[in-house]
């Protein structure tokens, strides 16, 4: 029987991966992959607390079917603000889209 | 070493590897592969949690419709063979002092905290979790399913040609542009 503590550190280890590559990327592409690692890390968190602690484990894994959902709205936005913004302004790096600094 | 920790071990390893390849790697074609990796490692370590249903819906929605659609959306903007320009190494350091400065406040959170122990994962089968989410949870959902056709159309309307009057002058210039090249190609 794998210990709970295991899977909470393989999720923080997957949020700070995640965290760096949000902070490290210039690539809007990549720092959405970034976000959507911490997502899954923060599932994975859930869905280990209560499947391995407490006395409810429905709670887990709706919350989970939640944050996939979320991921998923939420990925098919961003992707097409992605293609969008590469119209106006022929580049999805973060560093070029400083219109509105004054 | 039995079954259990092997799958644990393979599936931990899986995900913290495929990670590291989708924030490391230069190639963005190479950090969705990446990706995708970690999300299958992910879904394995479901699998040890005894969540087979949330496995295959984590393959099916991660791996299946978010990868395939950021490979569109990287087809649809940078061109692959560009070189990438070079990043000064003071931020890639402070990215990483700042992942490591929250990694080590989490594993302090983490160490002191003492959770009861159930005495194994529970099974908990798709029928159960269907039932729990038409029944106790039929409102969360809705409320998804809600979210998810506004965001659909939303995308549309986002990613729409004509959506400002730039787009649909540029639209208008190349469908004209298209028309003179058929002509063109016709008349000889």
């Amino acid at each position: 029987m794998t210990s709970l503590h295991a899977y909470l550190v393989v999720a923080l280890l997957l949020f700070c991966i995640g965290l760096y590559g949000l902070v490290q990327r210039r690539s809007l592409v990549a720092m959405l992959i970034a976000l959507e690692l911490m997502l899954a890390s923060v599932s994975l968190n859930v869905v280990a607390i209560t499947s391995l602690s407490g006395t409810a484990s429905s709670v887990g894994q709706v919350v989970a079917i939640i944050l996939i959902g979320v991921a998923a709205a939420e990925g098919a936005v961003a992707l097409s603000l992605f293609v969008a913004i590469q119209r106006e302004v022929q580049s999805i790096n973060v560093e070029n889209l400083s219109e509105l600094k004054g | 070493m039995n079954w259990d920790a092997f799958l644990f071990g393979a599936s931990a390893a899986l995900a913290l590897i495929g990670a590291l390849f989708a924030v490391a790697l230069k190639n963005i074609f190479h950090n969705i592969l990446g990706f995708a990796l970690a999300l299958v490692g992910v879904a394995g370590l479901f699998l040890t949690l005894g969540s087979d249903f949330l496995a295959i819906v984590l393959l099916l929605v991660y791996v299946g419709a978010l990868g395939i659609a950021m490979v569109y959306a990287v087809m649809l903007s940078q061109p692959l063979d560009a070189p990438p320009r070079r990043r000064s190494a003071a931020k890639v350091t402070g990215a990483a002092l700042l992942a490591a400065a929250v990694a080590g406040a989490l594993w302090l959170v983490l160490r002191g905290a003492r959770f009861p122990v159930r005495g194994g994962p529970l099974e908990v089968t798709p029928q159960w979790t269907g039932y729990r989410l038409l029944t106790d949870y039929v409102l969360a959902f809705e409320l998804i399913s809600v979210l998810l056709v506004v965001a659909m159309m939303g995308a549309v309307m986002v990613a729409r040609r004509d959506r400002t009057q730039a787009g649909r002058e540029r639209l208008a210039r190349a469908r004209a542009a298209e028309a003179g090249a058929a002509e063109a190609g016709e008349a000889p």
